[in-house]
């Protein structure tokens, strides 16, 4: 609701949409590279931007059974990745609240 | 009141014969004379004579048919009424005196004179005034020293008083200079160098008073005609105003007790007027004699403000983000959400059938912001990173501007140039185009310290403002003149229409305006909502006396833009942020604001006749409808709807 500009992010590094180059995260956001997604490598971030959060659902993952929803470019609408709502190894709940975005998915931009 | 008899014995009873001219009457200055009595209470009288009922037609012939002479009325005491606040009778009179002289009274100015014992000025003013305007320089030296040492008439006791601590010697030496310095002008202007030469060694050097403006002057020596000299000098020659501009000047080294300053009661008035104007919270209609008498106070009228809905516009099909009028105010273009740009006719007011005309929907993105051309011939619009040029008198898309030379980023503002050159794009990529009217790229301002949300160009052409995230500047000829670093980020900038004041909204709830001259914050408006969208704000009414702005809680809010003071929170619109307001530009009386409800209102007075005329149109795309309202609560909209609207 209303009229709202994207977010614009200001760091050393900006991940951005490969697609549309909307800016999407910092480095300094970043938590860890070690993560794979649907097309190889991806990054956990703390915080992510310009997104659309879809529905949430539960999804069996290597590290177990955890609630996600797939996140997607505000403008060009690209699923990115997706958002830990809850994972059930209690190990594996750091990442509760944060975001996955696929590296494929991510160009520099600045 | 009481007429006063004809009190013959008065030693200072003048013959209105004597007295036709339209300098001051020879009347001394000796105070009045002994107390014929013939005061009353309120100081309020009538004079017998009947010489008043001789119009302005006669002026001039100085023919009096009853010739009889008017005698003087003495009075006790100094002030006009004995009650109340005191106002000094002399000083009246004499501004009175002054003011029927203005207009040709020449004849009831001297009976005044006569009547009341004041003059107007003493002869030695009128003799300096007229030596000025006649070029009589010498003369007007003379004068100007009478003026300073007579010391017989008291001029020079309160010349004395009236300078404080500056030596008078050296005031009358300016005044001497400025008067040489006309003289100097004037005979260059005629060609006499050689005695402008003497006039500038011989009489201005050694008052030795403004050297630097001794240097100019010499400099003028070199004009090579009249044309350049009067350009070069800002003068405008012996036939223009400049002798009675001398004279303004020099009224600064003359008290103003002995030489009233021209026009002085007019001043006074003016002076309530405007004084009554910034009481008048509901301001909103054109300095006449209709809404100024002086019979009474000037008051607006609270109900004729445009504080009524009086159509809604709902043809988008989704949020509306942004309105523009057309210059001629006869259209509105609005932006949506919707990827579509509308552009709604308003062939007459009265009738108030409100059409979508076009409804322009090649974009991909949703429109953000518009810009009507000075002739309303073209209308931009901006979607994403896309400029459009649209033909509204077909509604045809006639250019998408060039993306290689364009932004990067979200176009977030354009403007056209006050002088109808082109127009500029403002965009988060943190670059200001320039563009000309065709459309083609003429220019980038390159990487400003912002990204741009809004930007507006000063009517004078004399300044861009943008506004950004994270900073608010402004920029004169690409150089960044002020930079005001704000908290938040910057939604909104409109420019008054003076090209002084620049009106900015911001997050958090507050709206700002800037004084560009001095660079200072000169007033705040509170009261609307504003945490996380673009809310947009305008000037308005006559003078843009109001602030309106959008809101997030859903309101229309209004302010006196003077005072700050909160007038009007408008309810209406439905659920979601009011994102921009706009006032017709050639119907102080009409307004218009968008919403996130899908909609558009019109807001004008409440509509007097009941049953006015309601329309219901189709848009172009065949499902969208004008709604006529005529109950500006907005609260009662659905039975509004029944009842005002036919099919």
């Amino acid at each position: 609701m209303g009229m709202v500009y994207r977010i614009y992010l200001e760091g050393e590094r900006i991940y951005g949409c490969a697609n549309c180059k909307t800016h999407l995260a910092t480095i300094h956001s970043m938590m860890s590279r070690a993560f794979n997604g649907q097309h190889g490598r991806a990054y956990l971030f703390e915080t992510v931007v310009n997104i659309i959060e879809g529905e949430p659902i539960d999804r069996e993952m290597t590290t177990g059974k955890h609630t996600v929803r797939d996140i997607s470019c505000c403008k060009c609408r690209t699923v990115l990745g997706w958002k830990y709502d809850r994972a059930f190894e209690p190990l594996q709940q750091y990442k509760e609240g944060k975001y996955i975005l696929e590296r494929n998915l991510l160009v520099d931009v600045q | 009141m009481r007429i006063p008899e004809s009190d013959q014995e008065s030693a200072h009873s003048v013959s209105l014969d004597s007295a036709p001219q339209a300098g001051p009457s020879s009347l001394g200055l000796d105070g009045p004379g002994p107390s014929n009595g013939h005061t009353n209470g309120n100081g309020f009288t009538l004079p017998s004579t009947n010489g008043f009922t001789n119009g302005a037609g006669v002026v001039g012939n100085g023919v009096q048919k009853h010739g009889k002479s008017v005698a003087k009325v003495s009075l006790l005491g100094t002030a006009l009424y004995a009650d109340g606040s005191y106002v000094d009778r002399e000083e009246f009179v004499r501004l009175v005196i002054q003011s029927l002289r203005d207009v040709g009274y020449i004849e009831s100015a001297a009976t005044l004179e006569a009547e009341s014992g004041y003059t107007m000025e003493a002869p030695e003013v009128s003799q300096f005034r007229q030596y000025i305007l006649e070029a009589s320089w010498s003369d007007a030296e003379d004068a100007l020293t009478r003026l300073g040492v007579t010391d017989s008439d008291g001029l020079w006791v309160c010349y004395h008083l009236c300078i404080g601590s500056v030596p008078y010697v050296f005031r009358y030496q300016e005044a001497k200079f400025f008067i040489g310095q006309q003289k100097y002008l004037e005979l260059l202007e005629a060609g006499k160098t050689t005695l402008a030469l003497q006039v500038l060694r011989n009489e201005l050097a050694p008052l030795n008073v403004a050297q630097d403006q001794l240097h100019f002057l010499s400099g003028l020596m070199m004009c090579s005609d009249p044309t350049d000299l009067r350009q070069r000098a800002e003068w405008d020659g012996a036939s223009g105003t400049s002798r009675r501009e001398l004279l303004t000047v020099l009224q600064r080294y003359v008290p103003a007790s002995i030489m009233i300053p021209q026009r002085r009661f007019s001043t006074l008035l003016q002076q309530a007027q405007s004084h009554q104007r910034q009481q008048c919270v509901y301001h909103n209609s054109p300095l006449d004699s209709k809404a100024f008498s002086l019979y009474e106070d000037h008051q607006c009228d609270k109900d004729v403000f445009p504080g009524t809905t009086t159509a809604i516009l709902d043809v988008h099909v989704n949020e509306v983000w942004n309105i523009e009028w057309s210059h001629d105010g006869s259209y509105l273009a609005s932006a949506s959400k919707d990827k579509t740009a509308i552009i709604w006719r308003i062939d007459d007011p009265s009738i108030r059938d409100y059409t979508a005309k076009f409804v322009l929907r090649d974009h991909s993105f949703p429109v953000g912001c518009l810009a009507w051309s000075l002739d309303d011939s073209i209308l931009l619009t901006g979607a994403d990173n896309e400029i459009r040029m649209w033909n509204t008198k077909t509604g045809v898309c006639t250019l998408v501007l060039d993306s290689q030379h364009g932004h990067q980023e979200t176009v977030a503002a354009l403007s056209w140039l006050p002088d109808g050159s082109g127009f500029i794009s403002g965009g988060l990529d943190r670059r200001i185009i320039l563009w000309d009217a065709e459309g083609n790229f003429k220019d980038s301002w390159g990487e400003t310290a912002i990204r741009v949300t809004d930007l507006a160009i000063t009517p004078d052409l004399t300044r861009v403002v943008a506004v950004g995230i994270h900073y608010l500047y402004d920029l004169a000829t690409k150089q960044t003149e002020l930079s005001f670093p704000l908290e938040g980020e910057l939604s909104s900038v409109k420019i008054s229409r003076d090209s002084r004041y620049a009106l900015v909204n911001r997050t958090q709830n507050e709206i700002y305006l800037y004084d560009l001259h001095s660079g200072r914050l000169a007033r705040k408006f509170a009261g609307q909502r504003q945490g996380k969208h673009v809310i947009r704000s305008c000037f308005g009414g006559i003078d843009g006396n109001f602030v309106v702005s959008g809101s997030e809680d859903g309101n229309v809010y209004v302010w006196q833009c003077d005072t700050g003071i909160l007038l009007e929170t408008l309810p209406g619109h439905g659920e979601g942020s009011v994102n921009s307001v706009a006032w017709n530009p050639t119907n102080e009386r009409m307004f218009a604001t968008c919403s996130d409800d899908h909609t558009i209102r019109i807001w004008e007075a409440p509509l007097r006749e009941s049953g006015s005329r309601v329309t219901n149109r189709s848009s172009s795309n065949g499902k969208g409808k004008t709604r006529q309202q005529s109950n500006g609560d907005g609260v009662d909209f659905d039975s509004a709807f029944g009842a005002w609207v036919d099919g």
